[in-house]
């Protein structure tokens, strides 16, 4: 029995200082190196699965071609089980053991503003993929850091701008109980208030992140009849709130908006159950603009992983353009140059030609407008009626964020 | 904003129902904390894992029946998964103090999500509940949906089932003299050790059943086990641990505050659990009811 | 007890580990400093909590609480005020302490899982508050870029720091437990229908424990916010508690050393193992499985047996089946 103590221990303590020791082989100029800290086990994965699926894609077909600078691309990846505190200890990982050139993630708005001030420290160049707080490249916005992901105040006046064309007067606000909720709800308020002054809000709902049961205030909801309903939903409630509002007969009944309602993330795991006639943005759907660089570019996802690129995909693809071009106009791998090129940059993207906005570094993004329906040929629902958003209407504009950047 | 009775009917049967479903998963942890006395925290990966396997099933069968052969099979796959893992595993460590058990079922939940993630990957499921119990119906000007009606019956059956089992069968009794005097059972020539690992599989199968039921109502993902454990545990011990009844009084407290709640002051939904448990806590240091420890 | 018996061996061997910790930053990659750094912060906290659970008994399942909320204090006191950083420094543990007299004195009316199930839903709702309010706590964003004096600004400073705080919080750990208080604490703990038969105030005891632990888990915050420069709502979920009380009882419970030895195995396990794959919890799982079922005393527990086999059995004559009890080393 001691003898097997002994041995079990010694093994254990083998790999451990084997696993440490590893990564000093030497590593000299050689390949440019991404790192990426993101959730890529639990819920989040919907989304970050598709962000890192479509930037390998990318990455591999420019290595192809024998890569950037005459460098190949490579990248890494870390997950943080969407907890702030391994995040940031992951990216310290990758910045000081890897020594990566750029980082990218992360889809927790906290760990992104937490790795972001890291980022700052270190003047290491961060792209953040998928977080939405607008406080990432507005309030605590920097030069290190650069978002090629909508945000809360961008989609705010999108859904306003949408909504403002709609009969609606009285609202209800209903959503998740988190920063991404309320800012969204704030975002979409303060912007449809401006543009639409008769507007009433008769009620709010907020429940707690992740709550599985969301029948009960469907029905409080109810009770009050608004016009319309704003959800300020994301994630794993997404789907909760669509097939509670499909079970209460709560669509048909009242109109509702919600944040990436048509987007496929949401719909493909619902299928043919999803209710009908819901309002929703969303940054891309692989069947809308129908052009053929979209088209292209679905079919190429759909053959290299066999599914439906979402909306994360076009962040990913976004991330790897922008990083290669800026590389090449910079010239070598070089930081500060890097960000000087990537400033203003415009690259072309599924959705059209994309700028980054040089003063606040976050990505123009347009956005889309379409009510979820039924469509013979697909096994789950699509958006209709698109109306596209385009992002100057979309964007914060310059003076706002230096109001809230206090300048 | 005026709140009519309807709504409040209304609120009080959806409050029920989701009772229901916490008072099965929370009945067969406080089963399994009663007879073996091991707080199991990898309860709530067996429930994510019964509503995974629902999903499985119902897709694979299809059609009307889909669910229902999913109903009756994913909690047996949940049973046939805490069969190992009770032989290999746990079978060795019932007499561990509480804290380590603690750790080991935490060790195991954690395997057990990996293994969730490796077999299903890491997509948001979702199953849609039989053409019989969809949409809802209309009751005193209010609508309900029916697979809400549907989980208040369900609910009840579970219960009665698992007190006839307890004091009607040998097993049953078996296991509850054993929940209170284990020592002595094991004296009088019973077979401890089947009887443990039979309370252990009961616990699991209701597990099984709870995430079956829940898999239509939601979205099916990983991490819906931490969601669930904490309120299970939460219920148990506010119920008084090991008791059946505990268990569903607890249940309908979070049920129903928190569909009231909702109605009521929408902005704190998210402490009632907790301030219904400081409160009963605070009042009553052991639980509700009398708990068999 | 163990140091009695040698106590120079012991001490050798922490002065040879204490000189190498010194010597760390200057010649090792940036990186291990700071992942020192980051298992120095966490193994206090599991320290601390060793203090209630390994020696007081206590089932204190919500110890991230005061962890979180030290940090939390430190970093709003350093972003919201204008006062004098110590004065941030200072505020942690105070606000740590007297959380914990306020959830302990609920706490130590109840037993066990009651006991710990009342902590967690008190802990939470404490967290439900710093999760909501965002105006005053920035919610579930969090606090970030949080300024540090210059003279703690670089890594390897500010790992100096910690260290120093770290060891000094060790011995005065160290000495409680030695004290006469630290005794009856785990008197209390292996029989409390005894202790309060001879006189002794269990529940007064239990809470100064409390209180104790706090402070220390205050401490830990305040290094926390010193390290990262950040602090967030999930220090103050229960997750993150039941990640503490995991390295606890990893290390060994019933060891004053153990839960740094756990602290160190699940953070460099995840740090180095999460290079490799997305499965790490996986691979915990059943390392931990493995640790129950073959070291039921924890890491350290089982070092200790290993090298003191002598010392074990004279415990086990003491103690009867309970042995693991004392301080160890």
């Amino acid at each position: 029995m001691k003898r097997i103590l002994w041995v079990s221990s010694l093994c254990l303590w083998g790999v451990i200082i084997t696993l440490i020791c590893l990564p000093f082989g030497a590593k000299a100029q050689g390949p440019i190196k991404i790192g990426i800290v993101d959730t890529y086990s639990g819920p989040p994965t919907t989304y970050t699965y598709d962000v890192r699926d479509a930037f390998k894609l990318a990455i591999d077909e420019v290595n192809a071609k024998g890569g950037v600078l005459g460098r190949k691309i490579e990248f890494t990846t870390r997950d943080d089980k969407f907890k702030v505190d391994i995040c940031l200890s992951m990216a310290k990982e990758l910045i000081m053991m890897e020594k990566v050139d750029i980082l990218m993630g992360t889809i927790n708005s906290a760990a992104t503003l937490a790795v972001s001030e890291y980022c700052k420290g270190e003047k290491i160049p961060f792209i953040v993929t998928f977080s939405k707080s607008d406080k990432i490249t507005g309030e605590k916005g920097h030069r290190y850091v650069f978002s090629v992901t909508e945000n809360t105040a961008m989609i705010g006046k999108a859904a306003a701008a949408g909504l403002a064309k709609r009969p609606y007067v009285k609202y209800w606000i209903a959503g998740d109980d988190y920063e991404y909720g309320h800012a969204l709800a704030d975002g979409v308020w303060g912007n449809l208030k401006r543009l639409k002054p008769d507007v009433q809000l008769i009620g709010q709902s907020w429940w707690k992140v992740g709550e599985p049961e969301l029948t009960p205030y469907l029905t409080a909801i109810s009770a009050a009849k608004p016009d319309a309903v704003i959800f300020a939903t994301g994630g794993a409630s997404m789907v909760n709130a669509m097939k509670a509002a499909k079970a209460t007969g709560f669509a048909e009944r009242i109109p509702m908006f919600i944040h990436t309602a048509t987007e496929h993330s949401t719909l493909a795991p619902l299928g043919l159950d999803a209710p009908e006639k819901v309002i929703g943005t969303s940054n891309y759907h692989f069947y809308y603009p129908d052009t053929p660089k979209n088209k292209a570019f679905a079919k190429a996802f759909k053959d290299a992983y066999g599914r439906e690129p979402k909306v994360g995909a076009l962040y990913g693809y976004l991330a790897a353009q922008f990083i290669t071009r800026a590389l090449t106009k910079a010239g070598k791998m070089d930081r500060e140059r890097f960000i000087d090129a990537l400033e203003g940059m415009k690259v072309d993207s599924p959705v059209g030609e994309i700028e980054m906005r040089a003063y606040d570094h976050q990505a123009m993004l347009p956005m889309y407008m379409g009510v979820t329906k039924k469509v013979a040929g697909y096994p789950f629902l699509i958006a209709t009626d698109i109306v596209t958003i385009p992002a100057s209407e979309v964007m914060p504009s310059i003076e706002e964020i230096k109001k809230v950047r206090g300048q | 904003m005026a709140i009519g009775w309807a709504e409040i009917f209304c609120q009080f049967l959806v409050g029920i129902s989701r009772s229901m479903i916490l008072f099965i998963v929370c009945a067969g942890l406080s089963f399994i904390l009663g007879v073996l006395r091991v707080p199991n925290i990898a309860h709530g990966s067996l429930y994510m894992i019964g509503a995974f396997a629902t999903f499985s099933i119902s897709k694979m069968i299809g059609g009307t029946y889909g669910f229902w052969v999913a109903l009756a099979l994913a909690p047996l796959l949940v049973v046939v998964v805490s069969l190992i893992a009770e032989r290999l595993l746990f079978c060795h460590l019932y007499q561990r103090e509480h804290l380590m058990l603690i750790l080991f079922t935490f060790s195991v939940s954690l395997i057990l999500g990996d293994l969730v993630k490796i077999v299903w990957g890491a997509e948001y499921r979702s199953v849609s509940p039989p053409e019989i119990l969809k949409g809802s119906i209309s009751l005193l000007g209010a609508s309900v949906p029916r697979y809400n009606l549907f989980l208040i019956i369900i609910g009840p059956l579970v219960g009665i089932a698992l007190w006839l089992f307890t004091t009607r069968t040998k097993i049953g009794k078996i296991s509850r003299a054993a929940a209170v005097d284990r020592e002595m059972v094991g004296v009088l020539g019973i077979n401890v050790s089947w009887v443990f690992s039979f309370a252990f599989l009961v616990g699991c199968y209701l597990a099984g059943i709870g995430g079956a039921l829940v898999a239509p109502t939601v979205s099916i993902t990983l991490g819906m086990d931490h969601t669930l454990i904490i309120e299970a545990f939460l219920i148990v011990i506010i119920g008084g641990l090991g008791n059946m009844w505990g268990a569903l009084v607890g249940s309908l407290i979070f049920g129903v505050t928190h569909s009231f709640g909702v109605l009521f002051w929408p902005q704190f939904a998210i402490v009632f659990p907790y301030m219904s448990v400081v409160i009963v806590l605070l009042l009553r240091p052991r639980g509700l009811l009398k708990s068999v420890w | 007890m163990g140091d009695k018996r040698k106590p120079s061996n012991a001490v050798w061997i922490l002065g040879i580990i204490f000189l190498f910790l010194i010597f760390i930053p200057p010649f090792a990659p940036r990186f291990f400093t700071y992942i020192l750094g980051l298992i120095f912060v966490t193994s206090l906290v599991a320290m601390s909590l060793n203090l209630v659970v390994g020696f007081g008994g206590m089932f204190q399942f919500h110890h991230g609480v005061f962890y979180g909320v030290s940090a939390y204090a430190t970093a709003l006191v350093l972003t919201k005020t204008s006062l004098a950083t110590w004065i941030g420094f200072m505020a942690g543990p105070i606000v740590a302490t007297l959380t914990g007299l306020i959830i302990g004195w609920f706490c130590v009316r109840l037993t066990r899982l009651y006991f710990g199930m009342l902590q967690i839903s008190l802990g939470s709702l404490l967290w439900a508050i710093v999760f909501r309010w965002y105006s005053f706590t920035g919610g579930d964003d969090g606090i970030h870029g949080i300024r540090m004096p210059s003279l703690l600004m670089s890594l390897n400073n500010s790992y100096y720091f910690i260290l120093a705080i770290f060891i000094l919080s060790l011995l005065l750990m160290y000495k409680i437990l030695k004290s006469p208080f630290g005794n009856t604490l785990q008197a209390i703990r292996d029989n409390p229908q005894r202790c309060e038969a001879v006189g002794i105030n269990v529940r007064r005891y239990q809470l100064l424990g409390i209180l104790i632990a706090t402070f220390f888990a205050g401490v830990a915050g305040v290094l926390f916010v010193i390290l990262e420069r950040s602090v967030f709502a999930d220090l103050l979920f229960w997750v993150l508690s039941l990640e503490i009380l995991i390295m606890c009882l990893l290390g060994g419970w019933f060891t004053f050393f153990g839960p740094i030895l756990g602290t160190a195995i699940i953070i460099s396990l995840r740090t180095f193992v999460g290079k490799y794959t997305e499965y790490w919890t996986l691979i915990l799982g059943i390392i931990l499985i493995l640790v129950i079922f073959f070291l039921p005393e924890g890491v350290m527990g089982y070092v200790q047996e290993v090298l003191k086999p002598k010392m074990k059995e004279v415990k086990q004559e003491e103690k009867g089946i309970d042995a693991s009890s004392g301080i160890g080393f």
